[in-house]
């Protein structure tokens, strides 16, 4: 028999019974009403000033204006480093294995990439300077993207096995462009505002808990019974407490807690605040996939003469952390979101630029616009994400792949 | 023999789980160099559990084990040390699935005996020509057929140079079909002159290869005998009605 034709299939699809008929044909009315309604309004309606006149805000604050290279040059830092990782990955794949493992996903990934690259820029009629380096820092993705996947396999073992420790090295010398230091001027935390401020306080708190939480978990399944306690005892009470109280509490009682001298700014506090919250839930993560460990892996590993650290780290860890990976992205995705929490206790986070900008006379009423850039914003920095942790889930998966 | 082939030398076993029930009720064994100890007996009888203390898989509350002239104690280094030169192949194969057949095989020789990683590479490829699975080695183990996995298995644990091997039931997780294939290989290894402790069921491999059977039941040695003695002309009434079950 032929196989049936694209026309054919489609009408299975859709119109198979009388009753997917009418669900198909609602839906389709609905999408149709709602797309139009949008569309009228994104095109007609919304009026953008608000964002091109503050775009400089919603970015990154008051960081002063002639200080502000510093950023660009961070963003162009990014961008590279950012594609380089990106064709590595595809350049070099698994020793059981030659081709591209996520070729749908990567696709999707670079069409989204140069869609919003290019159409952000335009729709929110940016100036033609800042619209042309966004274009240029878009490109400078894609080219480093297609340079390592090209020549990346050629590169020596050492390099090509270092070049994950780039990260912490860039977000150590992004601190330093951002704050200052080594000869850079200072620029205080205050004047830091917007996605800047937003990611500042997400890639630190990301960074820390992630460490903090594998060692909750190995503290709760830990035989030392007092480490155990405590361990279950910090987890319970921060997943007992609401975000925004212990974000209070931290502006109110950190300084008192840590030692001598020692207090952070209000910025930093709400860091280790966040830190210190979602630890627990990466630690409920982690905890997860070493119970679903069989033990006869510790088993094996210990009855090959390996000490019980290093069969933690080459044996279980690894295995553990590939389980534990989809909900501890989950995590990372809802401690971005939940940086929004910030603006409730005086930070100029991006909610709180968004919020000081339509208390402003000039902006009554466009509150639409506003918010929904913002949407777009966290949804483009959590589809990141996402797509990320699903490349890296699918080449962690060893099992044989159905054909 | 003298007291100076001897390999594994168990003496007055004794075993309690947590929840109290006796699992070991001092079980003697002695095993020479270059024998191949076969243990048989009814499921719970305890013959895992004695094998495991070989290695302090398993610890023991009464008695003594030497391995190797060392005796085992709750020193950390004293357990590694033994466990360095004890080999163990698990019923589930317990291969590390993130890791390629040929990094299973290196990672304890590399971070345990801190040898050089192209020689030890070397020597893991030539071993797995041995279990004749050298095509597969860049493979990870779920991509691997059962019988294959305890292959590797079996010549992971052989990387590390150990002085004896022990088998825990290392068929019986298997699909009929694979078991040969192993125990060619287990067979293979016995003729090269490997000192083995095997617990299983296959009473053909324990008739071919075993220099003695042992019967363990209700945590006790039953019956110690080689193997034509064993399977002809038992001694003991247990003996008799566990072989009269598996015949």
């Amino acid at each position: 028999m032929e196989r049936p034709s694209a026309l054919q299939r489609l009408r299975a699809a859709l119109f198979a019974s009388p009753l997917d008929g009418l669900i198909t044909v609602v839906l389709l009315a609905a999408l149709l009403a709602g797309g139009q309604a949008l569309l009228h309004w994104l095109v007609f309606k919304a009026q953008w000033a608000v964002i091109q006149v503050n775009s400089t805000l919603f970015a990154v604050g008051r960081y002063p204006l002639d200080q502000q290279w510093r950023l660009w040059l961070l963003t162009t830092l990014l961008a590279g480093a950012t594609g380089l990782s990106w064709g590595l990955l595809r350049a070099l794949p698994r020793p059981d294995r030659r081709a591209v493992l996520w070729p749908t996903n990567d696709r999707l990934a670079v069409a989204l990439l140069s869609g919003l690259g290019v159409l952000v820029p335009l729709v929110l009629q940016l100036s033609a300077a800042i619209a042309l380096r966004w274009w240029l820092i878009t490109a400078l993705v894609l080219a480093c993207r297609w340079l390592a996947g090209r020549w990346g396999a050629a590169l020596p073992a050492i390099a090509r096995r270092g070049w994950p420790l780039i990260w912490p090295l860039l977000y150590l010398l992004g601190m330093t462009l951002i704050a200052g230091g080594f000869g850079v001027p200072a620029v205080s935390p205050y004047r830091w505002g917007g996605l800047l401020l937003t990611l500042i306080e997400a890639c630190f708190a990301i960074l820390l808990c992630f460490p903090l939480g594998v060692l909750l978990a190995l503290g709760r399944r830990s035989s030392l019974p007092l480490l155990r306690w405590l361990s279950v005892l910090y987890i319970e009470f921060i997943r007992g407490a609401p975000l925004i109280t212990l974000l209070f509490l931290g502006q109110n009682i950190l300084g008192l807690l840590l030692p001598g001298g020692f207090t952070p700014d209000r910025v930093w506090r709400a860091a280790w605040v966040l830190t210190f919250f979602a630890a627990a839930y990466v630690a409920e993560a982690v905890r997860s996939g070493l119970v679903a460990l069989p033990p006869g892996q510790m088993e094996a590993a210990r009855a090959l003469g390996l000490p019980v650290y290093q069969a933690m780290l080459k044996v279980v860890l690894p295995q553990a952390l590939r389980v534990a990976l989809p909900a501890m992205v989950g995590q990372f995705i809802n401690l971005l979101q939940d940086t929004t929490l910030l603006s409730l206790i005086g930070l100029f986070e991006l909610l709180g630029t968004a919020r000081a900008v339509m208390a402003n006379p000039a902006f009554i009423g466009k509150d639409a616009e506003v918010y929904l850039v913002l949407a777009v914003l966290f949804w483009c920095c959590c589809a990141a994400l996402g797509l990320g942790s699903r490349a890296l889930e699918t080449r962690l998966n060893t099992n044989p792949q159905p054909a | 023999m003298t007291d100076r082939d001897l390999m594994i030398e168990a003496r007055g076993v004794e075993k309690w789980y947590p929840n109290g029930y006796h699992a070991l009720r001092g079980v003697d064994l002695n095993v020479y160099r270059g024998e191949v100890v076969v243990i048989m007996g009814p499921s719970g009888s305890g013959k895992s559990t004695f094998i495991r203390t070989f290695n302090a898989l398993e610890d023991f509350q009464g008695g003594e084990i030497v391995v190797d002239g060392m005796a085992l104690s709750d020193d950390v280094r004293n357990i590694d040390a033994i466990r360095r030169e004890v080999g163990m192949v698990f019923q589930q194969f317990n291969l590390f699935p993130h890791l390629t057949v040929l990094e299973n095989l290196c990672l304890a020789p590399v971070l345990v005996r801190k040898r050089e990683k192209a020689e030890v590479e070397r020597e893991a490829l030539e071993l797995l020509e041995r279990v004749n699975i050298r095509e597969q080695a860049h493979k990870y183990p779920g991509q691997l057929s059962g019988g294959q996995q305890q292959r590797v298995a079996i010549a992971r644990s052989l990387c590390m140079e150990p002085r004896v091997m022990l088998f825990d039931e290392p068929t019986s997780a298997l699909d009929p079909e694979m078991v040969q294939e192993v125990l060619e290989v287990m067979q293979e290894l016995a003729r090269e002159g490997m000192t083995m402790v095997v617990v299983t069921h296959e009473v053909r491999f324990a008739r071919q290869v075993a220099s003695r059977v042992v019967l363990m039941a209700e945590g006790e040695v039953v019956e110690i005998a080689p193997p034509e003695q064993f399977f002809s002309a038992p001694q003991h009434e247990r003996t008799k009605q566990f072989l009269s079950q598996i015949a």
